[in-house]
């Protein structure tokens, strides 16, 4: 159907207008902030001095740059990798028919529907020194000093990982669990009829059937986890150190900690280069799928 | 004929099921003890000598937050609907030449980093004399929960028939009163799921308070718990009160509406 172009325009007016003065020209403008020396004072004064691609420099001088980069890959690999495991066995336990799924299927999505301040504090407590994992490890005799979970450089980012596995586990459960569903129940039967092994029938039948699915699961979390700032800044708010940043939280602590306005704007305009690479990359790969 | 699992296949999924919701248990029995008794070793599995104290205590504490995370919420989901309701309607039902290009513009939004929009957004608000105010956050929250809507919303307006409101356009009817009076009713299950899942993440955010509100008495509970962790320590009994007392309004909705955000959220994901 065709309609108007005025008509089509005050249609599509309200969000274009939102997006274009709140989404986009923020993004562009962090490209002309990033060339600036802008803290808080020199941006309200209007002084901020054009110092070219000095930020950018500092940035990639930085090691703490590099290690926030590095952390954000790893954590949104390996959490991708984890989360879609998980959440696929558990699609494979749903598959089936059972006495109260409706109500387990609905408390499976609990870690997606608790606020992050909440389950950001919960894994603060519970992976503390003297907090809860450590207290039960030792009563149960199976450690003897307490594991510094997130207090230590190296092991800080791993345990953020394993908590963000957590939080990812209802949204990849869901896209799974749809997407087995649609596979048609006849090829089961034939496999039956064969008398196919359980674990056979997952690896040539479910898996291959369910590919694009797990395709498109694969890049929309990749996209997700790129995001990831509150649950690192409410448990370690990127410590100790520096050493769990995340390219997001490094940014932010830059702006908001340090007032470093264009430092911050370089990370940012840097991360949304990733994106774009990212978005690009991925409809290729969809693009050769079909 | 797919298989049958019985109550011992329940049993199975109730263990898994219990280890992934355990976090809440343990936040739920953590406001009723004393921080001592949640430090304990070996850690208690139920609380020794439950008080409801600490509940009481943090809800009067934590009230006036409540009442601006409501104020976000509501405000966020009436903004988001009002904004993004007319679009999929357009980019659903009739053909223009940039209508590939929006669908990306939107879907390009929806993917960006939040820092990437609100460290900018917070230097342009404050020309603005947006920080500081809940229409500010409202207004930030929406930039990213509208793409999100729209690219829901156009799963369900696609399913309108196109001849309803080709019939209607013969009849005389112009274009906004076929979509208040024809798209809008046909679309209802969509907007009641967006409407869910905008409320949640409006409910539920952190980032956005927590750069754009200074001002403790406008603070949403998100960030308002930090009252509960102070420079010299965390009172943990009741930062566990108030985690519960904020989770509950999401929980209640999840446990009634859990099949509205399933169809949200794999509408949103699997639409192209």
């Amino acid at each position: 159907m065709k309609m108007p172009k005025v008509s089509l325009f005050l249609f599509l007016l309200p969000s274009l207008a939102l997006i274009c003065a709140f989404g986009i020209y923020p993004i562009v403008y962090n490209a002309f902030l990033s060339l600036k020396d802008v803290n808080l004072i020199s941006y309200i004064r209007g002084t901020a001095q054009n110092v070219g691609l000095t930020n950018y420099r500092e940035v990639l001088d930085d090691p703490l740059f590099w290690k926030a980069l590095f952390n954000t890959v790893t954590f949104t690999l390996l959490s991708i990798v984890l989360q879609m495991s998980i959440g696929f066995l558990l699609a494979l336990l749903f598959y089936r028919e059972f006495p109260l799924k409706g109500l387990f299927q609905a408390l499976v999505m609990i870690p997606w529907v608790m606020p992050i301040m909440v389950s950001g504090s919960f894994f603060r407590w519970f992976l503390s020194d003297n907090g809860f994992l450590n207290n039960f490890l030792t009563a149960l005799g199976w450690i003897k000093e307490p594991i510094r979970w997130i207090t230590t450089e190296k092991m800080a980012i791993y345990s953020l990982t394993a908590v963000n596995v957590w939080l990812g586990i209802p949204f990849n459960f869901i896209l799974l669990y749809t997407g087995i569903q649609q596979i048609p129940e006849e090829l089961y039967e034939s496999a039956d009829i064969d008398g196919a092994a359980s674990w056979h029938k997952v690896m040539y039948i479910t898996l291959p059937m369910l590919k694009p699915v797990i395709v498109a699961t694969f890049i929309l979390g990749c996209i997700l986890t790129f995001k990831v700032f509150d649950l690192v800044w409410i448990v370690t708010k990127g410590g100790p150190g520096g050493a769990s940043h995340l390219l997001s939280t490094l940014s932010y602590s830059l702006a908001f900690d340090r007032f470093q306005f264009g430092k911050s704007t370089a990370v940012l305009v840097l991360m949304q280069i990733i994106v774009v690479l990212f978005i690009s990359l991925s409809n290729r790969i969809r693009w050769e799928e079909r | 004929m797919r298989k049958k699992g019985g109550w011992k296949w329940s049993a199975l999924v109730a263990g898994v099921v219990a280890l992934i919701v355990s976090p809440l248990y343990f936040i739920a029995i953590g406001g009723f003890m004393s921080t001592e008794e949640i430090f304990h070793k070996p850690p208690y599995l139920i609380p020794p000598e439950p008080t409801l104290r600490y509940y009481q205590e943090a809800l009067i504490t934590l009230l006036p937050y409540i009442k601006n995370s409501f104020i976000i919420a509501f405000g966020t989901l009436m903004l988001t609907l009002l904004i993004a309701l007319p679009a999929p309607f357009v980019l659903t039902k009739f053909e223009f030449s940039s209508k590939n290009s929006l669908s990306f513009l939107f879907a390009f939004v929806q993917m960006l980093p939040y820092t990437a929009v609100i460290i900018p957004l917070f230097l342009i608000f404050t020309r603005m004399k947006l920080i500081n105010s809940h229409f500010g956050v409202i207004l930030a929250l929406s930039v990213f929960l509208v793409p999100f809507a729209i690219i829901i919303l156009r799963s369900y307006m696609v399913s309108v028939p196109s001849g309803l409101i080709e019939a209607a356009l013969i009849d005389g009817a112009g274009y906004l009163k076929i979509f208040t009076s024809i798209v809008l009713p046909l679309s209802a299950p969509g907007i009641a799921s967006v409407s869910i899942l905008v409320f949640l993440m409006a409910w539920g955010n952190f980032i956005v308070p927590l750069a754009f509100i200074k001002e403790e008495s406008l603070r949403p509970i998100s960030i308002g718990l930090y009252v509960f962790i102070g420079q010299y320590g965390v009172e943990w009994n009741k930062l566990m009160a108030g985690s519960m007392i904020y989770t509950i309004p999401p929980l209640v909705v999840a446990l009634l509406a859990g099949k509205s955000i399933v169809a949200g959220l794999t509408a949103g994901a699997f639409k192209e």
